[in-house]
Parts: C-alpha cells; sequence; structure tokens
C-alpha cells in the first residue's frame, strides 16, 4: 500500500490529501496534516475523492457517432475523425467557425495546452470555459478597480478578521475549508455578517444575517457604504493615497439612504445601519462572496460596489483584511490564469496587446479578432455561425443556462467532440468522445482559490483505454499542422512560466507539499500571500461607482415566484463524480425543490410531493421540500440532476459587462404535478 | 513469554529479514507526515506522532473488494480477494486496544471472514508511547500509553539519556513477545537481538509512569458515568449547529467500523465494502424518508453514545481509545475535551 499526496478534484479550496494505492488501485484518502490550508481536514467531498475513480461506468473507449449510435472505436479512427472534421469545418467556414471550451477540472497544463490549440491550431480566440459562469465578474470587477481578479489574501487570513462579511456565498456546504476559518475566527470573538436569501447554515450562525431580495445586492452594498461614510468610517488616509475616483462613489451612494435601500432589498433600514457600523468600525475587515453575487446581470457591479466598501474602509492589502472571491472548480482559477479566456493569454495578458509575444514563442501566427464567450459561443452555434467544437470535461447540457436552447445550439453543431471521464448529457450529443483521464492518472498542477499552485501526481497508469488530455490535444493539433510534443506536464509547466509574468518562478521542482502562491515572478520568489500590500497592479486602485438596476426578470401574475439556484455540501456540480459516490449519493439521492411552508400551504403541497416547476423557458417535475430555509416567494433547486435540470428553467440574460448568465433569478410558477 | 533487547541499528536488518516473507507495514514519513505505508527500506518514523490514519485500515479498509462477480450461461461465478500476510511495526497502544475492540465486534460470532482472515494473517509489534500526542487521551480510557495485551511484540524505548553519565550510551528498544508468532521471531532472528536485563524493564516502567503523568496531567480524567452525565447535560443540537458534517471523525476513528455494501457494475462487476459515516443523514435515513436521527445533533450524539454507552453495555468495552484523532480531523474544530470539562465541571 502506497500513499502518494496530491490535491482535491472538488472545490476552489485546494486541500492536499494522500491518495491510497494497491495493486493498480485507488483505495483510499487520507487528510494531510502538513498541508498549509487543510492542516489535516477535508471535507466529505474531500474523504470520499477516490470513489468515483474506479467506478464501471467510466468512459473506456473512444467513441465515434455512426448515425444515431456511438459506437467504440480505436484512438487512431477517433483522432483522424476529429482532426479530419475540425480542419474541414476551417477550411469550408474559416477558423472563427471553431470553438473550444476548456475545462476548470482540468490541470493548468491541459488548459494552456487546449487555448494554445485553439489558438495556434485552429486559429480562433473563440476559447473560453466554465469560470464565464462563475467568476468573470470577478475579473472584470476587481480587475477594473484593483487590477487583479484574484483571491487578495490568503484564506487562512480570515482567522484574524475582525470582522468578515459574506456575501452570496453558502460557505459551509460549497467552501468548508473556507468556512472552517470563518468559524475560527467567530469562536475567537470575530463578528460575521452573512447576507443570503436562504438560511444556510452559515446564516444560520452568523451574528448578523441579512437576507436581501434577489437582485437587489447592488442598492444595499451602496446603502451600506453611504452608511459608513455618513458614520465617518472611512478610511481617509488610505483613501487618498491609494485610490482614486472615491468622491464620484461618495456622490453615488449618498441617494442609498438605509430608507430607499429597504425598499429596494427588503432588508430594515436599521440593519443596513448596524450592518454597516459594523464592517465599518473594524480593525480588519474581510469580503467574502461567491456565485450569489456574481451569477446576476448585475455580476459585474455587484463586485465593484463590494470592492468599493473594501477600499473605502482600507481593508486590503493588509493581513486579516481583503476580498475573497471563492471559486467553485479546484481549477477555475488556474484555467484562467493559463489563458483559456477569449480576451486573454496567460497571466491576463490581453490578445489585443501581447500578440507578438505569443506569435514568436509559438511560432505561429495568431487571430487578432476578440474571441467568443461561451454564452456568445452558444448562442452562435444555434445561429449556425459557429460549426465544431471540442468541449473538454464540461457539461453544458447541465451547468448553463436554458437547456432547451444548450440541446438546439450543440444539435446544430457540424461537429461536436467531448473529452471526459464519465458518459454526461454533452458526451451523449457528441461525435467523438474521448475517455480522459482522472486526477488520480495524470500529472499536472491545480491553481486553487487563494491562488496556490500545487501539484497532482500520477497515482495509477490511466484506467481503461483512457489517455491523458495532454496527449489528445498534441495528438490532435499535430494532425492539423501544428506540431506540439511535450516529454511530461513539467515541459508545459516551463513553458507557461517563461510566458507568464505572475507564473515567472513558478516550476515543478519548486512546488512541495504546499505549493506557491502566485505572482511569483522568479525562480528564487518565495510566492506572494497578500496582494496590493504596497501598491496595485494598476498603480492606484479605481472606485467605480455604480447604481441598482433591478433585476433582469421579475415576478408578475403569470410567474409569481423566484427560482435561485446552487449546489448542495454533498454533491458537485453536474453530479458527474459525486453521484457515483455512494455515499454522496445516498445522502442526496434525489432533486428536491426548497420551498417555504407558508408557499407550500398556499399552493397546497405537502412535503415530498411531486410539483411541476414552469418558467418562461421550460417546466420541470420535482419533489417538494418544505424547509424555512427559504424565504416566502423563492423557491431553491440545486442543478446536480439530470432527473431534473434545475437550467431548463434558468434563462440566457447575461450581465452586459462579463458575459455571466444570471442563473440566481428566475421568475416561476409552482403547482402541484396532480393538479 | 520471551523478551530481548534490539539495539536501534539492528531494526532495519529485522525488518529486512521479515519483508521477504510478508509485507511489512511501518510508520514512513512522506512530505513530512508519518504514515503507515509498505515498508521499502526507508528509515522508520518511531520518534514522530502517530499518523492521521490508524493502521486499523489494513483490517477494514477504506474500500475493499469483497468478491468480483461475472455472469456466466447459467448463473454467476464469484471471485474472492486473497489475503496476504503482514507485519505492521510501530503500532502504537491505543490503536491495539482498537482492534481488541474490532475483534469483539468482528470475531464474535459470525465472524466476519475477511476480517479473521486478515487477523491470523498479520503479525502486530506495537511500539509503546514515550511521547504522547498533544490530543492524547489514553491514559485518560486505560488504553496507553503502555501496552499491556493483545500484541505480538512490544517495543519500548529504552535508550540511555544522553545525559546521563553512569552507563555507556545505548540506543534500544526492549521486545517483549506476547505471542508464539511473536516469540518465534526472537528466536529466529536472535543474532539481532541481545539480553534483556531487570534493568531495562525498570528503565521502562520508568518511561512508561512518567508518560502516563504527562498524559493524565495535560486533561482531567472523568469516570464512565461522568461522562455520561455530561452527555445527558450536552446541547446536541448548538454542536449539531456547528459541525460541517465532513464526517472525518468517523473515518479516522480506530474503532468506527461501520460500512456500507455496494455492487458496482452490472452485468459483471464487484461487490465493495466502503467505510461509513453515521454522521451522514443516510446512514439512518429509512426507505420512506423517515429517519430516527433527522438532525445533525441527534447524529452527533449518537456516535459519542454509541462509543460511551452502548459498546461498553453490549460488550463490556469503551468505544473511544483517547487517541484524538478526531480532534486532529474535525473541521468544524470543536474542541471536544473542552466541551466535555465544561460539562464535568
Amino acid at each position: 500500500l502506497e500513499k502518494i499526496h496530491t490535491t482535491c478534484v472538488y472545490c476552489g479550496c485546494g486541500c492536499g490529501l494522500f491518495l491510497h494505492v494497491e495493486n493498480g488501485r485507488v483505495t483510499g484518502v487520507s487528510s494531510s496534516p502538513a498541508h498549509p490550508l487543510s492542516r489535516g481536514r477535508l471535507c466529505i467531498k474531500g474523504w470520499q475523492s477516490s470513489e468515483f475513480i474506479h467506478h464501471p461506468d467510466r468512459l473506456k473507449t473512444p467513441l465515434i457517432r455512426q448515425s444515431e449510435q456511438q459506437v467504440a472505436a480505436t484512438w487512431e479512427a477517433a483522432l483522424n475523425f476529429t482532426s479530419k472534421r475540425l480542419g474541414e469545418i476551417q477550411d469550408q467556414y474559416g477558423p472563427k467557425s471553431l470553438a473550444v471550451l476548456t475545462s476548470a477540472k482540468g490541470t493548468n497544463e491541459e488548459n494552456y495546452l487546449l487555448m494554445k490549440f485553439a489558438r495556434a491550431a485552429l486559429g480562433t480566440n473563440n476559447v473560453d470555459h466554465v469560470a464565464r459562469l462563475c467568476h468573470a465578474p470577478s475579473i472584470a470587477g476587481l480587475g477594473a478597480s484593483v487590477g487583479s481578479g484574484a483571491m487578495t489574501n490568503p484564506i487562512s487570513n480570515l482567522a484574524s478578521s475582525d470582522v468578515i462579511l459574506v456575501v452570496g456565498s453558502n460557505t459551509t456546504e460549497q467552501h468548508p475549508l473556507v468556512a472552517s476559518y470563518i468559524l475560527k475566527a467567530k469562536s475567537k470573538g470575530s463578528l460575521l455578517i452573512v447576507a443570503d436569501p436562504r438560511n444556510t447554515q452559515i446564516a444560520d450562525l452568523a451574528d448578523i444575517h441579512l437576507n436581501p431580495n434577489l437582485g437587489a445586492d447592488v442598492a444595499w452594498l451602496n446603502g451600506m457604504l453611504n452608511v459608513i461614510i455618513q458614520e465617518k468610517l472611512i478610511d481617509l488616509e488610505f483613501i487618498s493615497k491609494r485610490t482614486r475616483g472615491f468622491d464620484d462613489v461618495k456622490k453615488t451612494v449618498s441617494e442609498y439612504t438605509p430608507e430607499i435601500v429597504e425598499k429596494i432589498s427588503g432588508l430594515p433600514a436599521e440593519m443596513i445601519q448596524k450592518a454597516a457600523i459594523a464592517f465599518g468600525s473594524a480593525k480588519r475587515g474581510s469580503i467574502v462572496y461567491a456565485m450569489g453575487i456574481t451569477q446576476s446581470t448585475a455580476g459585474t457591479d455587484n463586485v465593484l460596489a463590494l470592492t468599493n466598501l473594501a477600499l473605502a474602509t482600507g481593508n486590503i492589502g493588509r493581513e486579516g483584511t481583503g476580498i475573497y472571491p471563492l471559486r467553485g472548480h479546484q481549477n477555475v482559477q488556474g484555467a484562467c490564469d493559463v489563458g483559456a479566456l477569449p480576451a486573454f493569454y496567460t497571466g491576463y495578458q490581453k490578445v489585443s496587446e501581447y500578440r507578438e509575444k505569443f506569435e514568436e514563442a509559438w511560432g505561429a501566427g495568431l487571430p487578432g479578432d476578440p474571441g467568443m464567450t461561451a454564452m456568445e459561443i452558444m448562442d452562435a452555434a444555434a445561429d449556425g455561425q459557429i460549426r465544431g467544437i471540442y468541449i473538454s470535461g464540461e457539461n453544458p447540457m447541465m451547468s448553463y443556462p436554458d437547456r432547451n436552447r444548450i440541446r438546439s445550439a450543440l444539435e446544430s453543431l457540424d461537429f461536436l467532440a467531448v473529452a471526459d471521464i464519465f458518459p454526461s448529457e454533452t458526451t451523449e450529443l457528441a461525435d467523438v468522445v474521448f475517455p480522459v483521464a482522472s486526477f488520480a492518472e495524470k500529472d499536472g498542477t491545480f491553481t486553487s482559490t487563494e491562488r496556490r499552485v500545487q501539484r497532482i501526481c500520477k497515482v495509477i497508469a490511466p484506467l481503461f483505454d483512457c489517455r491523458s488530455e495532454v496527449e489528445v490535444i498534441c495528438d490532435l493539433s499535430t494532425r492539423l499542422g501544428f506540431e506540439m510534443s511535450y516529454g511530461s506536464p513539467k515541459e508545459i509547466m516551463d513553458e507557461i512560466a517563461s510566458l507568464t509574468p505572475s507564473y515567472g518562478g513558478i516550476s515543478y521542482d519548486r512546488l512541495g507539499l504546499g505549493g506557491i502562491q502566485w505572482p511569483c515572478p522568479e525562480k528564487d520568489h518565495p510566492g506572494t500571500e497578500i496582494l496590493h500590500v504596497d501598491t496595485f497592479p494598476i498603480g492606484t486602485a479605481v472606485f467605480h461607482p455604480v447604481e441598482y438596476k433591478g433585476p433582469h426578470e421579475v415576478c408578475d401574475q403569470e410567474y409569481p415566484m423566484l427560482l435561485t439556484t446552487g449546489r448542495s455540501l454533498f454533491h458537485f456540480h453536474t453530479g458527474t463524480m459525486t453521484r457515483k459516490t455512494p455515499l454522496l449519493d445516498r445522502e442526496v439521492p434525489s432533486p428536491e425543490i426548497e420551498i417555504n411552508s407558508e408557499d407550500a400551504k398556499r399552493l397546497e403541497i405537502r412535503n415530498g410531493w411531486p410539483v411541476v416547476v414552469e418558467s418562461r423557458r421550460g417546466s420541470l417535475r420535482i419533489r417538494a421540500k418544505i424547509s424555512d430555509a427559504v424565504p416566502p416567494g423563492i423557491v431553491f433547486i440545486p442543478f446536480h440532476f439530470k432527473e431534473a435540470p434545475a437550467n431548463v428553467l434558468t434563462g440566457q440574460a447575461v450581465d452586459p459587462k462579463s458575459g455571466i448568465p444570471a442563473l440566481k433569478l428566475s421568475a416561476v410558477r409552482i403547482r402541484r404535478a396532480d393538479a | 513469554m520471551k523478551s530481548a533487547l534490539i539495539p536501534k541499528e539492528n531494526v532495519i536488518t529485522l525488518l529486512d529479514g521479515l519483508s521477504q516473507k510478508m509485507e511489512v507495514i511501518a510508520p514512513v514519513m512522506h512530505e513530512g507526515e508519518p504514515l503507515f505505508t509498505t515498508w521499502r527500506g526507508q528509515e522508520i518514523a518511531l520518534d514522530a506522532e502517530n499518523p492521521i490514519l490508524s493502521p486499523i485500515e489494513f483490517f477494514l479498509p477504506q474500500r475493499e473488494v469483497l468478491f468480483r462477480y461475472s455472469r456466466k450461461e447459467v448463473g454467476y461465478s464469484f471471485e474472492e480477494g486473497s489475503v496476504n500476510p503482514r507485519l505492521i511495526f510501530g503500532m502504537r497502544p491505543c490503536d491495539m486496544r482498537a482492534i481488541q475492540v474490532l475483534d469483539k465486534i468482528f470475531e464474535s460470532g459470525p465472524s466476519d471472514h475477511l476480517y479473521s482472515e486478515r487477523r491470523k494473517s498479520t503479525i502486530i509489534a506495537v511500539l509503546n508511547c514515550a511521547s504522547p500526542g498533544e490530543d492524547c487521551y489514553c491514559a485518560q480510557l486505560k488504553s496507553g500509553p503502555a501496552c499491556i495485551e493483545g500484541y505480538d511484540l512490544l517495543l519500548t524505548d529504552v535508550s540511555d539519556d544522553a545525559k546521563s553519565p553512569s552507563k555507556a550510551i545505548q540506543s534500544a528498544y526492549l521486545v517483549e513477545a506476547g505471542s508464539s508468532a511473536g516469540e518465534s521471531i526472537l528466536e529466529e532472528y536472535s543474532d539481532l537481538f541481545k539480553e534483556a536485563l531487570p534493568s531495562h524493564f525498570e528503565e521502562k516502567n520508568k518511561r512508561m509512569e512518567l508518560a502516563k503523568k504527562v498524559v493524565l496531567g495535560s486533561r482531567p480524567a472523568p469516570s464512565l458515568s461522568q461522562v455520561r452525565e455530561a452527555f445527558a447535560k450536552m446541547r446536541w443540537e448548538d454542536l449539531g449547529r456547528l459541525c460541517l458534517r465532513c464526517g472525518g471523525c468517523t473515518f479516522v476513528c480506530p474503532t468506527c467500523h461501520c460500512f456500507n455494501i455496494v455492487d458496482q457494475g452490472i452485468p459483471d462487476g464487484e461487490r465493495l465494502r466502503c467505510g461509513d459515516s453515521c454522521l451522514l443523514s443516510g446512514f439512518s435515513r429509512m426507505t420512506s424518508g423517515a429517519n430516527p436521527r433527522p438532525s445533525q445533533g441527534d447524529r452527533l450524539r449518537h456516535w459519542y453514545l454509541h462509543k460511551f454507552e452502548y459498546l461498553p453495555e453490549r460488550l463490556d468495552v469503551v468505544g473511544c481509545v483517547g487517541c484524538g484523532r478526531c480532534q486532529r480531523v474535525c473541521l468544524a474544530e470543536i474542541d471536544r475535551w473542552k466541551l466535555l470539562e465544561e460539562m464535568v465541571q
């Protein structure tokens, strides 16, 4: 029995763990006491993270569609067919008719190669990934205000915050390790403010729980800043030395009095005042946020409003302060860092500015026009502008909004190739399916939500006829005439480091058990725990005034309730891994809609009864779970379940500044299934 | 029973010899952590703290294939896994006690076939704890720091204190056999051992008394009835509100033994036994959806009561061995002993 150190594959916390291997099989997991973040702790998904690896449902051989059926094929045939079809589309319709969706579940090395493949081999900047559905507003908002979209401080800093403001994050369930540090702070006497319309565990533990109306965040955040200014709790020295644009914001937020905000958000004026004074009085205040902030048509504005709060109170650049955007996937930070984005190469180097640098490095002509975002790619597929897509380890049929539209978009493609570890609702639609290695079967790195670049280790050889995706991409690229060949993932990281200032000093031999937090520009640089200590990457930080614009969809007589979506502690995303993990699937075996007891009574629904939920996009049937964790008028569905895919109901409205869809808010109506 | 002294430099030679005949499991440093793995000649981390996962995993793996099944023209054929001989070297007294608890559960008829086979084919060499860890409370539960029974071999570090000027410096373990399997190792490798003198036993007793004092001094030692009274007063729902439902305490507890059985693969596949956790709601939820332990507080209460009420009542053994691992992995960092101290006061 061997135990090999690696990094957890689930959320963005980036916990260290050991995988146990005996006779070529992964037999268990143990925690890693020396790991700087997890310190011997894991959440339930971490403890169970090896369970899906040997599941018999794994994709075992390449598949090629022959009319209605997907038929097992050799790698040679699948690669040849894929390169032929991509080449034909490229010739016939031009490179802009192709797109690549990379995977936040993949390694940095895979994401880098996929974006290089898209740009250099296919000739398109149409490359994006699930970050578009989670933290695109952080890249846009934090990028514009402080110069970097990343978490400013290490997670462990939360333990030394006096006041922690958690907004739109079900932290105890989605980022349990982050929650553990928040609880640690709280046990030492720190004050916890949680804003969430749902009464989650962390909201229950909060000193102040704010439950604003869905979509009202800019209003109450502006209101909080207004109170902080009125109460003279701002950090004038920080504002004058390190920022610009405060006066504009001051003017804007002055309109947001607690009374006006109460009308918009439903939060009592005194609650806003209480929360604002508490946060404003903190010596060390932190702001933690997740999808409740970003997945909105005001996603970027929400992030800017939060950043204004941090800047005005000087809560940035010091221990125990900072802004903590919580990344959902274990490598969504890394996928962004290595340039799996339509407008950026690695390290957020703009395509518009750095094209020549990459052309020279890669020895290829590269496209200059901006690429499409994930949502635009789907729109363009539906319109026939995009003809071929390569999807790596994503399941848009479950995770993207408005499933019916996504289905018709993917079905209208001339060619779809999907690489994954398990069959999914998306692989079902593919012309070619590549069975690829799981996190236990490959080498590489993940970058956690706290910018920690960490190794993952190949503890067993790829199972069945699976291959590492690095191999798949190199083979495809070479067949398409742009040769790619690497001895090992280590060489790919060396190439990333050579092209990326923030990763410049990172190499496998330096990544011990705890990895390195970027920016790490030089080989002898220890990495950076806290960002923006003396200066911002853009010099001074910029306040951006933001106005409340109202949600994109409101309740009316036809659709009188609001649906919000999210995840469960026991499942991850579209469930491809956790639903194949016996204990996790047993814990939450089927989808349920959470509905408040008042609503249930009015609709004559009893606990466990099937109901039909309809939106302007579609409808689904699901069992009711009567729960006062949701307030009256709001219902909640986790999006893990193919039996009742929540995204049948969600819409395609996007934030104009970042392209993120507004997954957290949809007007719906509900009735008993027998009514 | 026989006893002897083994100079520390001979330990590797001994294990080298034994590893020709069986798989040797020992605590080895991995990335700065002691972990029980197959020993392949590395330095052995006998002075490190007790590994986060107990060697119980070699008797009750987190995940094991009970058998493989495949469909034939008529019916099914089954293939069972085989059990290999093993030596676990450097197990601590608390974990040894945990095995005695598990023996009562798995070997009182009908015995669990795989557990029994593994027990029979495993030799256990226990290392007495001369310097217990800060989370340890074995002495309070009388499961350490000295091992009393159950072992095949028992090692105690009786090396001279370098400061002691009286004797020549010696660096050695006192080795006591507790079974015929242990004795035969002492006989077969007699050239690696020296004679154990009464002074070595005196040294052992002195050290173990000292270690016991250290452990007892670090935390109170409530009686079982005090613990039970405390549990009756415990605000379980408050604890349940804090619990982050990671199940970690149940996954590392050396006496936790609940498992789930799943068949994976149709028509051919495997019947798996996987570690389960009573802190999950699905553990006690019935098919109808009804759950006799509906809240996390109820489930935590059950976990404690199982260890301190049900096992003592049914099998006359306390289900907690004081290894402190639940404390080390608790995601919510619930300080169990502080809770108990508050209750007992």
